[in-house]
């Protein structure tokens, strides 16, 4: 638990969000979600760390002793870094194929403001 | 077979379609038919997998597990990936295979004129997609859903920007992007709390820990998001903003997939969560919540699908107005509403593929896309007709077809829950549902046409077999109600009613047999034929007042909302997501 990440995350997901909702700019829109993807991986980084946490696999420790005698130190939680090398690994591919539409948009309509992109209404 | 020997084919209904996803685009160099036959074959591979689960999951009522290299449970903690194929989950996942394979054939009538390169590629995506669909019916862990949502949400940008020429395409591939991507952060940290706080990620193993430690605010905020999530996936108002674009750009077999498939995802995953992981004694408002959210769905989605112009926007507005109806039928949580949910989740994906279709083949051989510039087929597309009626009939729950029989099961479980208010929403869902699709009907076929039509071209076989075969689909499932519901859809409600049995299934790797339920479902009762009638006339009554009167202004008011700005579309969403996290956290009386 690292209390000061958990707000720093908060602030970079609101400041995505805030992005996401008043700029018009296409590629702005794509920066906003970028920064609430990140907000999102030091989330789950700091979730993972829990002080006095042991690794998560010894549920029989051998006799006599217990998980936190085998493990010396704080041990981070795998499972929550996995989630952030997947989430990574998606959020390079959602980019790339939001930053092709954009180019694709610039191309087709001479510009990427969202409210010159709205064809489709009602 | 023995269940290990089923278990441990079950990861290749899924790698059947990742496999041919590999080879199509590497064929389609040489020719665009052989990869949609390569990607027909690769689904004929999936359904051959799950049709031999079928029998044990059906008929045995159980849950066939299996855990990637054998990493199995230890002490009722899941270490491994697994798999479960319960009764319900394989419903969907023969259902996303089977009418892939009838997708893929109408494409390669309905999309024969494209490049080599281009119709390999397609093929890719189409197969990424369903097996992303396959593998999140599948999966037994919140995180591998999560993977699976991921996995389809990818493939389905690149299909509806599929058109990359037409900029309707590419902005609604932007909508979709944006609106998906925020719903992908919901879930990614909803199912990162319920991490955090139950050290699973095993839909069995939650289950089990909820149960036994109880919940803490941050179960209910993570609840909250994964059900926004899933909610956007699902097209349930106020996160549908993406759907009627995205159906309105994509290629017609692709808006089949989108609607009668793709969006089942989000129900199924939602149907998971609030039965199957989250007991419901907590004092947690979930059912309540998705009540009101089906409900809204279900009457706001019909009323804006009775506004539309364009073929394909009416019908995706009426994909919003049937995830409502499904989500409302989950929300009784009682045996009658969630098996008739099941059932009505495979009869929509018959039904609202069989109508995309259709309005696939009208445009694709007319060339006209609204309403206003088509009428008088009638006589010109016999053909088209009837399959358009026939969609029609079984969404307004005409006896003998499919819609009939899963809509009164519905109407059970909200009598028998005694939510008589939901029943009459539900209801006024259902009459404005068949006006706008009856006011479809007459515009394109009956009314009367001032100039001829230009080129037209032919119907192409492969496109006449698929609307064979999902019309005979439409009424074979309504043929056989008590059989389909006793033998298939019972056991399904079954599994997501019964959730200490399925994760005994899952975790204990022991053979169970979910308990029987007994749903009564014939073609004779006088409340059904009754509701058929008063849909029927009421219906018919609205689509004649709004064919010569116009469209209402709440009507016109509600459309007026839909700016078609990403900005305010991505606000809606994110609305969406505050007021259910806050609904769940202060009605919370746990």
């Amino acid at each position: 638990m690292i209390l000061f990440n958990y707000f720093a995350a908060a602030a970079l997901f609101c400041l995505g969000l805030y992005a996401v909702i008043t700029r018009r700019n296409l590629i702005k829109i794509v920066l906003g979600l970028s920064l609430m993807e990140s907000s999102t991986y030091l989330l789950m980084v700091s979730l993972a760390y829990r002080s006095g946490s042991t690794a998560p696999l010894l549920v029989n420790p051998p006799k006599g002793q217990t998980p936190s005698s085998l493990v010396h130190g704080n041990v981070a939680d795998p499972v929550l870094q996995n989630f952030c090398l997947t989430a990574v690994i998606i959020g390079v591919a959602v980019t790339g194929v939001f930053l092709t539409v954009v180019v694709r948009i610039a191309q087709h309509y001479n510009s990427i403001d969202a409210d010159d992109i709205r064809a489709m209404r009602g | 077979m023995s269940d290990a020997a089923l278990g441990s084919i079950l990861p290749l209904a899924v790698a059947c379609p990742l496999l041919g996803a590999v080879i199509c685009p590497i064929v389609g160099r040489k020719s665009g038919q052989l990869a949609l036959a390569i990607a027909a074959t690769s689904l004929i591979g999936s359904c051959v997998v799950l049709g031999l689960e079928a029998p044990k999951v059906f008929g045995g009522r159980t849950v066939i597990v299996h855990f990637m290299g054998h990493w199995t449970p230890v002490h009722g903690h899941a270490l491994g990936i697994g798999w479960a194929a319960d009764p319900f989950g394989l419903v969907f996942a023969l259902a996303a295979a089977v009418i892939g394979v009838v997708l893929v054939v109408y494409t390669m009538s309905a999309m024969a004129a494209l490049g080599r390169g281009e119709l390999g590629g397609f093929a890719c995506l189409f197969l990424i997609l369903d097996a992303g669909l396959i593998g999140a019916a599948l999966t037994a862990d919140l995180f591998n859903l999560f993977v699976w949502f991921e996995v389809a949400a990818i493939a389905s940008y690149a299909l509806t920007a599929f058109y990359l020429d037409r900029p309707m395409a590419l902005e609604a591939a932007f909508k979709i992007l944006v609106l998906t991507t925020i719903a992908s952060f919901a879930i990614f940290v909803g199912a990162g709390f319920l991490y955090q706080d139950h050290g699973a990620l095993n839909f069995a193993q939650l289950h089990d820990s909820i149960a036994a430690h109880g919940l803490r605010t941050a179960d209910v905020v993570a609840l909250g998001l994964l059900l926004a999530g899933f909610a956007t996936k699902a097209g349930l108002i106020p996160f549908h903003a993406w759907l009627p674009d995205a159906h309105t750009a994509a290629p017609a077999p692709v808006s089949a997939m989108f609607s009668g498939l793709m969006v089942n995802l989000g129900i199924v995953a939602i149907a998971r969560l609030v039965l199957q992981v989250f007991p419901s004694q907590h004092g947690l408002p979930m059912l309540g919540l998705l009540m009101g959210a089906g409900l809204l769905s279900a009457v706001v989605g019909s009323a804006l699908a009775l506004g539309q112009d364009n073929l394909k926007r009416l019908l995706a507005f009426d994909t919003v107005a049937q995830m409502g109806v499904l989500a409302v039928g989950f929300a009784t949580a009682e045996k009658s509403g969630v098996t008739g949910a099941a059932y009505h989740l495979a009869n929509h994906v018959a039904f609202k593929s069989l109508l995309f279709l259709t309005a696939g083949a009208i445009i694709h051989t007319l060339g006209v896309e609204n309403l206003s510039e088509m009428g008088n087929l009638a006589r010109r597309k016999p053909f088209l007709f009837a399959a358009f009626l026939l969609g029609i009939a079984s969404i307004a729950g005409v006896p003998p077809l499919n819609g009939y029989s899963s809509r009164n099961l519905i109407h059970e479980g909200l009598i028998s829950t005694h939510q008589l208010w939901a029943l009459a929403l539900l209801a006024v869902a259902e009459i404005l549902t068949f006006a706008a699709l009856a006011k479809a009907a007459w515009l394109m076929f009956l009314h009367p046409r001032g100039q001829p039509y230009g080129d037209e071209r032919p119907l192409a076989p492969g496109m006449t077999l698929s609307l064979l075969v999902l019309g005979v689909l439409c009424l074979a499932f309504g043929l056989v109600p008590a059989t389909l519901s006793s033998r298939v859809m019972a056991p399904a409600a079954s599994g997501l009613l019964h959730p200490s049995v399925y994760s005994h299934g899952v975790l204990r790797a022991a053979a169970v047999g979910l308990p029987p339920l007994h749903v009564h479902s014939s073609f004779v009762s006088l409340e059904g034929l009754l509701s058929t009638g008063i849909t029927l006339l009421a219906g018919g009554f609205v689509a004649s007042h709004v064919v010569r009167h116009g469209v209402p202004r709440p009507v016109e008011m509600l459309r007026g909302l839909h700016t078609g700005s990403v900005n305010d579309y991505a606000m809606y969403s994110v609305l969406g997501i505050v007021v259910g996290v806050a609904v769940l956290r202060l009605a919370w009386t746990g």
